[in-house]
């Protein structure tokens, strides 16, 4: 029996159509909701019903809590799936679900509350043992209070928004100078983000990888982690690359981590899914907690590539009421895998969103790869909404055959019409230092120069050889051929050229 | 000897020279020299060849596309020869006139922040265009009047369009 009849995915893109998956594997219906931008979009297509919530900005659509319960009621679903990003982690949000009758597929309002902000999150680590990076308490007030600080516990520190999320407003101070010069200017930044100034000071761990850990938890006290997932290819604090797991932890490592996050779970009763987000540093092996993000994480598709659990649907079945269903002993790793985020970004322009048509794509497949998109060759990619059109996995029995299965996938995947990071990635794959797993959080950031270089030479390439196609003349080249190719219009043609093709005609 | 704008669809645009003598062509940009040359069909249909350096290279032709060594797809929009005039260097073509503020990126201009007649300082901002959520602010690249203005905000602009002229 499926746990709901309908459920409804309050949000759209690649993270809509991976949910519906999930709901309509378990025999239940899937609900969409569009804006005015994504009318013709995958999402709407895939669903077995849709409903329009507003114009495109997603503060009037997939921000308006009010608009996804009505539709949610107008379809008569039973369960709301809030996906990433948008609503996932607001304790308003759910509460609305609940108050409307119907299940919220993540934590409850209640469990939500019991972490709000990041300075929550650090509160609970202290009181259950998880470790947490040396610091401040709670904001701190002023600008001499945080030098105070910042000498104690030793440069280099980060300035964070206590209130903040998706990377912005994390800044790393090296001395004292630096700290004062970015005070203000973060102040102001967290004021107009995220509608709080309030801002804390951790030390900065030594050459900080950031690994995160997939806690798993039920109703009823039991939890489980699926290991963790390696997130520190990344620019501007957000993430572009992941795999599973990690190239930096040893077994002992690992178990450090699996206890550390399920003594944080259990702290606060959490249940579902949820992220532990740690910097840790390969020098010093200290790890530091960051936050818990509170929903399905954009990257759980390389942890259920290594475990082979269905993060989606387990998810379901535990929101639902239903038990852990396997212990932490059960569970087991098998291979690595990588996922590469695919965003309509340029690269060479310091990662601007590139909007637009896509007019021409071809997936991968085969052996390894699997591909979650929300989008199609003729979709629009809005300049309204995150960037990430796409997510391609990669697996393999061990790193370097992932890596492998991982250059031939993004050659393999062409996406026409917008700009995309493929080809950076596609540098990254030859780096030694990333096949090697040297790396830190800061890779990106170090090997810009050098990246770039490369990518200038190959539009370099790609403009005087496309001089050359049309000078030449060659774009016109075969056209006639391709028509003039004479296409049987009779079935009994068609059978007269395979019966002369086949051997057995002669017997 | 051709001067040479490439239109990419996705808004970008190259300034190249292009010179074609019998397979070889030498093409010339801001970002230097490369000799292509020409060798002719691939093995299958609508592959071409062309060596760069030691180095072969393969476009194929699909769909209006051209495919780089079967991986790197891009598409021109069109190839315009650009008229040159007498005693105008290529180089002072590729990068524009002195004064021409461009657009570095394709977005929508959000506000122009200085009106026709205004004197302006170097790295004074002049307007700022808007991709995907995040505002890219475009400065003055040198002191001057504000001569012509040639977008509004709300506007879309390309890469490479005329934003703004100082003199």
């Amino acid at each position: 029996m499926p746990p709901f009849g309908k459920v409804l995915v309050s949000n759209r893109g690649e993270i809509a159509v991976r949910v519906m998956k999930a709901i309509k594997e378990m025999g239940m219906k899937a609900v969409a909701v569009y804006s005015e931008a994504d009318k013709y979009a995958l999402h709407v297509k895939y669903a077995d019903e849709a409903y329009y919530i507003g114009p495109s900005p997603s503060i009037e659509s997939y921000l308006n809590i009010q608009r996804i319960v009505d539709a949610a009621e107008k379809a008569h679903a039973d369960a709301v799936h809030p996906g990433y990003g948008f609503l996932s982690e607001r304790a308003d949000f759910a509460e609305a679900v609940e108050k409307a009758g119907m299940t919220f597929i993540g934590p409850s309002s209640e469990v939500i509350n019991r972490v709000k902000s990041k300075l929550d999150g650090k509160r609970v680590a202290k009181e259950a043992g998880t470790p947490i990076a040396p610091g401040s308490d709670g904001p701190v007030g002023s600008l001499d209070e945080a030098l105070k600080l910042a000498e104690r516990i030793g440069y280099p520190v980060m300035v964070k928004a206590a209130y903040g999320g998706g990377g912005i407003g994390i800044t790393r101070a090296d001395n004292a100078d630096q700290l004062m010069d970015i005070w203000e200017r973060n102040k102001r930044l967290a004021r107009e983000a995220f509608g709080r100034p309030d801002l804390y000071i951790e030390k900065a761990a030594v050459r900080p990888r950031h690994i995160e850990t997939q806690l798993i938890g039920d109703k009823y006290g039991s939890y489980a982690v699926a290991f963790e997932r390696e997130c520190t290819i990344q620019r501007r604090n957000q993430k572009l690359i992941e795999e599973a797991p990690s190239p930096a932890l040893t077994p002992e490592k690992r178990q450090e981590f699996i206890e550390a996050s399920v003594r944080f779970g259990k702290r606060i009763g959490y249940f579902a899914l949820g992220t532990m987000e740690f910097a840790y540093s390969d020098v010093t092996k200290d790890l530091y907690f960051l936050e818990l993000n509170k929903r399905l994480q954009v990257e759980h598709g390389i942890t259920e590539l290594i475990t082979g659990i269905d993060l989606v649907k387990l998810q379901i079945r535990l929101v639902a009421g239903e038990h852990l269903p396997f212990t932490q002993e059960e569970l087991k790793i098998r291979g690595h895998a990588i996922e590469f985020r695919i965003n309509a970004e340029d690269p060479l322009n310091n990662f601007t969103g590139s909007s637009g048509y896509v007019t021409y794509y071809k997936e991968p497949n085969g052996p390894n790869v699997r591909l979650d998109t929300g989008i199609e060759k003729g979709s629009w990619v809005p300049p309204f909404y995150d960037s990430l059109v796409a997510k391609l996995m990669v697996y393999g029995e061990n790193r370097a055959r992932a890596i492998e299965t991982g250059r031939r996938a993004l050659r393999d995947l062409k996406i026409g019409g917008v700009k995309t990071v493929i080809p950076l990635y596609k540098l990254i794959m030859d780096d030694e230092d990333y096949q090697t797993g040297n790396f830190t959080t800061a890779y990106i950031a170090d090997k810009s120069e050098i990246f770039v270089k490369k990518l200038k030479e190959k539009e370099m390439l790609k403009t005087a050889l496309a001089a050359s196609v049309y000078n030449r003349g060659l774009m016109r080249g075969n056209r006639t051929q391709e028509e003039g190719t004479a296409r049987p219009k009779s079935a009994w043609k068609t059978y007269g050229v395979q019966a002369q093709a086949n051997a057995r005609v002669m017997w | 000897m051709k001067l040479l704008r490439v239109y990419m669809d996705t808004g970008e645009t190259y300034v190249v020279s292009y010179d074609q003598k019998d397979n070889k062509d030498t093409i010339k940009s801001e970002e230097g020299e490369m000799v292509v040359e020409f060798l002719g069909k691939g093995t299958r249909e609508n592959e071409y060849l062309f060596k760069v350096g030691d180095q072969i290279h393969s476009i194929t032709l699909d769909e209006g596309f051209l495919i780089l060594d079967q991986e790197e797809e891009y598409k021109v929009d069109r190839v315009n020869e650009l008229p040159v005039k007498e005693g105008q260097s290529i180089e002072e073509l590729m990068k524009g006139k002195e004064g021409e503020v461009l657009s570095p990126l394709q977005g929508r201009v959000v506000v122009v922040r200085v009106k026709e007649g205004d004197a302006v300082t170097k790295g004074q901002p002049l307007l700022s265009v808007e991709a995907m959520k995040s505002e890219t602010i475009i400065s003055a690249p040198i002191a001057g009047v504000i001569e012509k203005i040639a977008v509004k905000p709300g506007q879309g602009v390309k890469k490479g369009d005329l934003l703004v002229v100082l003199k």
